[in-house]
């Protein structure tokens, strides 16, 4: 666990999400935009000769296409609310309502037109209110472009809190203005200025005026748009609003006919306008989430892996830390096989010597052999006090804060097992201290690990507290507090002993073991009761201050 | 007193003692013994090692390790046992605790020593374990 370990933190994410309303568009999908509109243009051209040629007049069909333009309109609206809902630019709460304002009139169009529901329109329309209303209609969706081109760019995000707020209150204000102008259209259409003298042909000066001021808008819209384009949602917009361009071009002013060739293409743009956007959104969608599907199963893979490395070097760690007591099994393992060896060598050599004539050649050699595993037993014993007695080059600078953290981690399982409280309470101004980490964790592993057995058999409150602090200047102090039993006053005396113990199935040398470690540090390891029960040990190092450095 | 009468003889006593453990200061000082009571020894440090030798029907006795890397002693028994039912033996561990968790060993009586154990007494041991199969082999 070098210090490499430590982790950088995580860059901020992106502020700005990559969703449909604001990814680029790519190149196919420009040109995919551009050969539409063409191929819209090219309808045109090829309608124009025959533009006055009448048709069958169907009346049930605008009814019917009324219904396709409705729903169209409300699922592009309810796609762009979501989207705004992620994003929460205002320019997109602009451009839903657009579509709904649209959705709504389409309704009011097919009620009040003439031959559809009934003969002149329902809810008392006159012979003009159907004109008025496609009006209404056809300015709604560029008077909404513009304004969505105006605010798109400067747009700031709008608090999480009022997105919801922002979508009710504009719902319901496009709402009161479609009823509102359905209302007035239909109830007072004797004050607005008469566009249809008969009910043919209409009257051609007014309308194409009123074609011309959706041209007009259109255009403006167009051109806003074109110029601050930045987005697949902008792209499509822009053939949508073409759609709409050449059908007012082509229905009010080549021919202003009803049931003419020009006035079946005209519904037939009315269609590319509503649909186009919604079909984009949808298609982007399906995209995006087959993108986030592979992702996810990408990165449902890297997790794996990760957790299996984390667990790898957790495994690791667990292994070469040790609590005292395993420390002192493995001790007496590594000194009781010499040992054995050297008994069993010295009987054999004892019944050598003890024969009638005795072979002194082999009790000479079971004599080297035991003087051998003696040496054996030596250098074991020395290597273990090199091991507790680390050499001063093996000391670095440590965050004491971080290796008790690291402790509590290893501690974990036992804690949760015996629904443990663990109260951290690291200073975060604590001075570095200079220090063997594998021997430090092992002393606080110790430390943590008898306060759960401390604590384990005993009813609640079980608080495991352990704090950190700075202390006298020049030292730091670490002190892990439980709420177990206790020390008993006959016992304080003794519990730093080598082979004391409380536990029936301890061997005693945790305690010991951490003392020394601590002493090897220049520290001081003590023990206090807690109150109102419990116990707390309490270790001191010396703070790696240049002051203690040079000191 | 200590010792039984068949090692003032000097003369081999016809019985091959198989010893298997990871450690070879163990290894040695127990052939040393074995040898200063006239017993032929074999020395393995595993029990695969012994299982490969071929030496398993030439034995008389085993003494093996419990407590050992890969097959442990108990494992070791049941393959030895396969081959050599009831063959005699004598367990040293330095893990007095494993024999709490001794799993049933059917079909045999294992005598089970302590490290550091009594060399006399191990021997008195392998004595008994040879006796008791020479009589079962004689009944």
């Amino acid at each position: 666990m070098g210090e490499g370990d430590r982790q950088e933190p995580a860059q901020p994410l992106r502020r700005e999400l990559q969703v449909l309303a604001n990814i680029p568009p790519s190149i196919g999908q420009r040109w995919a935009a551009r050969i539409l509109v063409l191929a819209l243009l090219a309808i045109l051209a090829a309608t124009w000769p025959f533009a006055t040629v009448k048709l069958p007049e169907i009346p049930a069909f605008v009814p019917s296409l009324a219904a396709a333009l409705f729903v169209s309109d409300c699922v592009t609206a309810v796609l762009l609310f979501g989207q705004f809902s992620i994003l929460r630019q205002r320019a997109l709460l602009v451009i839903a309502n657009g579509y709904l304002f649209s959705a709504l009139i389409v309704v009011g169009h097919a009620l009040a037109f003439p031959g559809a529901f009934s003969r002149s329109g329902l809810f008392g329309s006159g012979l003009q209110s159907a004109v008025w209303l496609y009006w209404f209609w056809h300015s709604g969706l560029p008077l909404a472009i513009i304004g969505y081109a105006l605010v798109k760019n400067t747009d700031r995000a709008i608090s999480a809190r009022s997105t919801r707020l922002a979508i009710g209150s504009s719902v319901a204000a496009t709402t009161a203005l479609g009823i509102g102008i359905f209302w007035f259209v239909t109830q007072h259409h004797d004050l607005l200025p008469v566009t249809y003298v008969d009910v043919q042909p209409l009257s051609l000066f007014r309308r194409i005026i009123g074609g011309v001021v959706i041209l007009v808008l259109g255009g403006i819209a167009l051109c806003l748009l074109w110029a601050r384009r930045r987005t697949l949602l902008d792209e499509w917009l822009m053939v949508a609003l073409c759609a709409l361009l050449i059908e007012v071009a082509l229905a009010s002013v080549l021919s202003g006919d009803r049931y003419t060739v020009s006035w079946y293409a005209g519904r037939f743009y009315q269609l590319v306008t509503a649909t186009v956007v919604m079909a984009v959104l949808l298609v982007e969608m399906t995209t995006l989430y087959a993108d986030i599907a592979r992702s996810n199963m990408l990165l449902q893979h890297e997790r794996r892996l990760l957790e299996r490395a984390v667990q790898a070097q957790r495994r690791e760690r667990e292994a070469r830390l040790m609590t005292g007591d395993a420390v002192a099994a493995s001790i007496a393992h590594e000194v009781r096989q010499p040992l054995t060896a050297m008994v069993t060598t010295a009987d054999a050599g004892l019944r050598f010597l003890d024969r009638s004539i005795p072979n002194l050649d082999k009790a000479k050699e079971a004599f080297r052999r035991i003087v051998a595993d003696g040496h054996r037993a030596g250098d074991m014993v020395g290597s273990i006090r090199a091991h507790f007695k680390s050499d001063v080059e093996d000391r670095t600078g440590l965050d004491l804060n971080e290796i008790i953290q690291q402790a509590l981690a290893l501690g974990r399982g036992d804690l949760e097992k015996h629904r443990i409280l663990v109260q951290s309470e690291p200073d975060e101004q604590l001075p570095e201290i200079r220090g063997n980490r594998t021997q430090l964790q092992q002393v606080l592993l110790n430390l943590i690990m008898n306060a759960i057995d401390a604590m384990a058999a005993r009813e609640d409150p079980r608080i495991l507290r352990v704090r950190s602090e700075a202390y006298d200047g020049h030292h730091v102090k670490v002190s892990v507090a439980d709420t177990g039993a206790g020390i008993s006053s006959q016992d304080v005396e003794r519990i730093f002993n080598p082979l004391f113990t409380t536990k029936s199935d301890g061997m005693g040398m945790g305690l010991s073991i951490c003392r020394a470690i601590i002493e090897a540090h220049d520290g001081r390891l003590w023990f206090t009761p807690n109150a109102p029960q419990g116990a707390v040990f309490q270790f001191t190092l010396r703070a790696n201050t240049p002051a203690s450095a040079a000191g | 007193m200590l010792y039984n009468k068949d090692s003032m003889t000097h003369q081999p006593s016809g019985f091959v003692v198989a010893v298997v453990d990871d450690d070879q200061g163990i290894l040695r000082s127990l052939e040393y013994l074995l040898e200063s009571a006239d017993h032929a020894v074999r020395v393995f440090t595993s029990g695969t090692a012994l299982l490969e030798s071929g030496c398993l029907p030439e034995i008389d006795c085993l003494i093996s390790d419990v407590d050992m890397p890969g097959m442990d002693g108990f494992g070791l028994l049941r393959l030895v046992h396969a081959a050599r039912p009831g063959l005699p033996t004598i367990f040293i561990t330095g893990y007095p605790d494993t024999l709490k968790q001794l799993p049933p060993l059917s079909g045999s009586n294992p005598r089970f020593f302590t490290k550091p154990f009594d060399g006399p007494e191990l021997l008195t041991a392998v004595s008994d374990a040879l006796r008791d199969s020479r009589e079962q082999r004689g009944l």
